[in-house]
């Protein structure tokens, strides 16, 4: 970046975390950088400061409390009620007396003051020895930075004009609450995954996000044009006029078809003739349950458990997890919800692990849970306790991570049948006869297929790992990031394989990667044969848009073509022309066949 | 001055959501009240200061009550330890 000639327009390609498309000036918001100099106040001054200081705890006390209403409005009380914790914090004695008497006594700037008062209350926390305090320090830096802004600029954020789209090296959720309240067009940030909560509130509330890896804030002047599309995940800074004018149609038709598809949300996921597929949601948050029903999700494909252990820096116990898993089966009601086991190792890591030299090749997922019977044995429990708040004929799905031996899956089996032999012995009310599945993530299962549709009750592919581990590229390595094709001749033919030999068994299989949330590939995916896709719920209307333009017969002959053609450019070509013929609309707004 | 010994039941101790419940519960009473640990003590009407004592399950506090209504502030913060704050125990 900044080779380009100046007034060229730069494109950067990213991750989108929230679909839609906006094009507005760019707002930067510098949120974690409000810092505070020492400053000596004249004697005259103090009583100024006080009031300044007051003022700037006003205006955070009234940003906390929308924010607490939006936040239980959308995602529930448990969040709601971090956001109320904090508006306790501003007038609390250890907070508010702490800075007014530093002001008072000695004569420190409010901005100093608060420094100060939170720096040390911060460290002491962060030096716990406690993950659950150590997790509260993030909470004291919210209300620090927030105070700060109020303080040195109280001005930023009513200086926010609508329309603006807010460019951050990151954003907190109660950012993007505040944001969307504002009418702010979307977000262009430098971290944040898929899954993080500022994603999950983007996603809730509409507003278009993309998250891009090169250090965009750093780069773009106040006020430049922006356009970006949370869908492709694409950037564009100082767009030309053709560009400029290409993404303006690429909204209107975006608005359009959205405004179409959530009314189509009751509708079955069925192709024009009527061919079922299970459109499904993943899930990784608890807040995202609540969702699942305002999206149309034919239940939960994929519940990744990680997230409940990451938050709380320890193995949550049994009747921790019990509660949450019975909360979420009846939240999703009447459809089923298929719980993956534990999934740790590559880049999520609890406590107890070692580094390894290679850890998307080391000490993960189910080898983890079979090495350790201390995680394994207390979710099995929980899961089969829970089933029982699931309705009878839609129980919980098991789904087993990062498999990769038969015996892998034997011992599965024989551990929940311990599992469910110790509750029956106990007399505690469970449910034992639940479906158990396999990721087929690793090119090993793809390859032996037949055998492990003999031992599995239904196949989930998992598209990004399989594509990492098949064509040996790690996609956040820049350098070889290009070479990451999910659509690589290989790798389809790997998912074809699992698909053929999981039917030939009778055992349905899903496809829970990203490109299953890629509207281009629907017909792809439906014409080799998969069951069910699942998605980030917010993708899910328009998948099933697409889902309801075309035959199973169309999508089989189009898998054919597919799968012959050897040069992936050539299978990019051949499903943006089948999305351009049966949902020309839709191809246009996500900029399908658009220039370049 | 009363003093009462309790308990932090819930499992997951004393996190945002207990400490906001003291404290509001602790800020209906005149009355002055300190939570001691270990020789450290700290205001009971700060979320910041229960906050910091960083009481795992099972930890035992020691309340301090001083003040014109000191009895009934006694009786309804033990009631709020002992109910584990309404999280599972």
């Amino acid at each position: 970046m900044g080779a380009e000639p100046p007034g060229g327009e730069r494109r950067v390609k990213g991750i989108g975390l929230s679909p839609g498309v906006a094009i507005g000036p760019a707002y930067l918001f510098a949120a974690g950088a409000w810092q505070a100099e020492r400053e000596d106040l004249c004697p005259e001054d103090v009583a100024a400061e006080l009031e300044r200081f007051e003022t700037a705890v006003a205006r955070s006390e009234r940003e906390l409390a929308r924010v607490a209403t939006v936040a239980q409005e959308k995602l529930g009380p448990d969040s709601a009620a971090i956001f109320d914790a904090q508006a306790l914090m501003l007038r609390d004695s250890a907070f508010y007396a702490a800075v007014t008497d530093h002001i008072a006594r000695e004569h420190a700037g409010a901005g100093w003051a608060v420094q100060t008062v939170l720096d040390d209350v911060r460290a002491r926390l962060e030096a716990s020895a406690s993950a659950m305090l150590r997790e509260r320090a993030a909470d004291i830096a919210d209300i620090q930075n927030r105070v700060l802004r109020n303080l040195q600029q109280g001005r930023a954020l009513s200086r926010i004009d609508r329309d603006h789209i807010v460019v951050a090296e990151s954003l907190s959720a109660a950012d993007v609450l505040l944001f969307s309240r504002r009418g702010v067009l979307g977000c262009v940030l430098d971290s944040g995954g898929p899954t993080s909560h500022v994603a999950i509130m983007a996603r809730a509330l509409g507003v278009p996000a993309v998250v891009s890896p090169h250090g965009l804030a750093d780069h773009i002047a106040p006020g430049a044009t922006i356009a970006l599309d949370g869908f492709a995940g694409e950037v564009v800074v100082d767009p030309s006029p053709a560009t400029l004018a290409a993404y303006r149609r690429r909204a209107e038709r975006f608005a359009r078809i959205t405004a179409a598809a959530a009314g189509h949300a009751d509708e079955p996921g069925v192709t024009a003739d009527g061919h079922p597929v299970g459109l499904q949601a993943n899930v990784e948050l608890r807040e995202e349950f609540a969702l699942l029903h305002e999206y149309g999700a034919a239940g939960v494909g994929l519940f990744r458990t990680e997230m409940l252990f990451l938050t709380h820096g320890r193995a949550l116990d049994e009747d921790q997890q019990f509660a949450i898993y019975r909360d979420a089966l009846r939240a999703s009601a009447p459809h089923a919800v298929t719980v993956r086991l534990l999934d740790l190792g590559g880049d999520k890591v609890l406590p107890f692990a070692h580094r390894e030299a290679n850890p998307f090749l080391g000490w993960r997922g189910l080898r983890i849970l079979l090495d350790k019977p201390d995680l394994l044995r207390p979710q099995l429990r929980a899961i089969l306790r829970a089933a029982v708040h699931a309705p009878a004929d839609a129980p919980p799905r098991l789904l087993l991570p990062m498999v990769t031996a038969l015996g892998e899956v034997a011992a599965v089996r024989a551990a929940l049948a311990d599992v469910a032999g110790a509750l029956r012995a106990e007399g505690v009310e469970h449910r034992a006869d639940l479906a158990v599945g396999i990721m087929v993530e690793v090119p090993a299962v793809a390859i032996q297929a037949e055998r492990f549709a003999a031992v599995a009750d239904f196949f989930s592919i998992g598209t990004n790992d399989l594509t990492q581990f098949t064509l040996a590229v790690d996609r956040g390595n820049d350098r070889v990031a290009p070479l990451f094709r999910e659509l690589h001749p290989a790798v389809l033919d790997l998912v074809a394989r699992a698909i053929r030999a999981a039917h030939a068994r009778g055992i349905p299989v899903s496809v829970c990667g990203e490109i299953a949330s890629d509207p281009r590939v629907t017909p792809l995916l439906v014409g080799l044969g998969v069951d069910s896709l699942s998605m980030s719920p917010a993708y899910l209307s328009i998948v099933k848009q697409v889902l309801r333009t075309f035959t199973l017969a169309e999508a089989r002959a189009l898998a054919e073509a597919v799968r012959a053609e050897p040069d992936p450019a050539q299978v990019d070509r051949l499903l943006a022309s089948f999305l351009s013929t049966h949902s020309g609309d839709l191809a246009s707004a996500l900029g399908v066949g658009d220039i370049p | 001055m009363i003093v009462r010994e309790v308990t932090i039941r819930n499992r997951a101790g004393l996190h945002t959501r207990p400490a906001s419940m003291i404290v509001r519960e602790a800020s209906r009473f005149e009355s002055e009240f300190f939570i001691r640990l270990d020789g450290y003590e700290i205001n009971g009407k700060s979320i910041i200061g229960v906050m910091t004592l960083a009481a795992d399950q099972g930890t035992t506090l020691e309340l301090h009550f001083d003040g014109p209504d000191e009895a009934a502030a006694a009786d309804a913060l033990e009631a709020v330890f002992e109910n584990g704050f309404g999280e599972p125990v």
